[in-house]
């Protein structure tokens, strides 16, 4: 496949021509770095062992499954039911890699670590280049810049959980909404992004107490027909 | 708690999402107004799971601290600040309000 691949060494920096930034890059480990270590101090106060902690970071890869497991656990349910909605609010990671998986290794092997790395700051950075080359390079050096911090801050969160204290103390369950809402900010300059992301935020809004963990997102998927509204012409 | 098998089935399912995923959609077969939308599905979620991490705390909508944090990095982008500063500021709103309540 040609183009498919690198010549040389993986991108390491924003490639050249990519809306990517060295701030967002940074500003990403930061986040995950923080987000993983936050994530790592709950779960070893909720009891799980911290080597299993460290271990569920890399092979799970996904801290909203990690959070809504031990959710369902300490609202009384069973481990299926835990389970279950584990799996549901990772669901939005396979819609993601359906969104993005066209415009980055159609097969082989590469397409099967995409797939095992799509958070939402890639796949959305990926998303918002016009050409499918950079998009590959941008969800590349993203993911380098996203997944190790947040290995690396799950360690640190798990093996100093006892001496961080509440990490709700610092503020830092607003660092990723804050850190997702700089991301698809750009989109929302047009009329058809604001309307996107509008309709997919009262979607869940409206829909989290009444639909299990994860569905709400699911169903927000929906306001994405919404480009396809006709714009308005002044 | 997270056991070690509960563990390796949370990690088996939520690959398998992904994997699913990734290989559901053949690039070569997607109309232009397909396409559109395709690209639209992140932008949708992401917001979805902003409006739930500002404003729902284990499936009930609460509006507290954070939705402050988080309308502060919406001034800052506004403004057009640097990323990290967004970040930082969000933060610290967050939790000077916590502290202040």
């Amino acid at each position: 496949m040609k183009g498919m691949a690198w010549p040389g060494r993986l991108p390491l920096a924003p490639p050249a021509g990519s809306q990517l930034t060295w701030g967002e890059l940074l500003t990403i480990a930061a986040t995950y770095f923080s987000v993983g270590a936050a994530a790592a101090v709950v779960l070893v106060n909720g009891g799980t062992d911290r080597w299993i902690v460290i271990a569920s970071a890399v092979l799970i890869n996904a801290v909203t499954t990690q959070l809504a497991y031990l959710a369902a656990i300490d609202a009384g349910g069973s481990s299926w039911v835990a389970i279950v909605s584990g799996w549901l609010v990772a669901t939005r990671f396979g819609l993601l890699a359906l969104a993005v998986g066209p415009r980055l290794w159609p097969r082989g092997w590469r397409r099967a670590v995409a797939a095992f790395n799509v958070f939402d700051p890639n796949a959305a950075i990926a998303a918002r280049e016009e050409d499918d080359d950079t998009a590959r390079r941008v969800f590349t050096v993203t993911t380098l810049f996203l997944v190790p911090p947040w290995f690396v801050g799950s360690a640190v969160g798990a093996l100093l959980a006892d001496r961080l204290g509440d990490p709700q103390l610092l503020g830092l369950d607003a660092v990723l909404p804050a850190l997702l809402l700089a991301i698809i900010w750009p989109r929302l300059a047009t009329a058809a992004g604001r309307r996107v992301a509008l309709g997919a935020a009262l979607i869940a809004a409206a829909l989290v107490q009444v639909a299990p963990g994860g569905v709400p997102v699911i169903a927000a998927v929906a306001a994405a027909g919404l480009v396809w509204l006709p714009e308005r012409r002044p | 708690m997270i056991t070690w098998v509960t563990m390796l089935v949370l990690a088996a399912g939520v690959f398998g999402q992904r994997l699913a995923g990734m290989v559901a959609v053949q690039p070569d077969a997607l109309p232009d107004r397909w396409r559109a939308a395709l690209d639209a599905i992140p932008l949708a979620i992401i917001a979805a799971v902003i409006a739930l991490q500002t404003l729902s705390t284990a499936g009930s909508l609460t509006v507290d601290a954070r939705a402050i944090g988080v309308a502060a990095a919406g001034v800052c982008l506004w403004l057009r600040l640097p990323l990290a500063i967004v970040v930082v500021v969000a933060a610290a709103t967050t939790a000077l309000v916590r502290l202040a309540a």
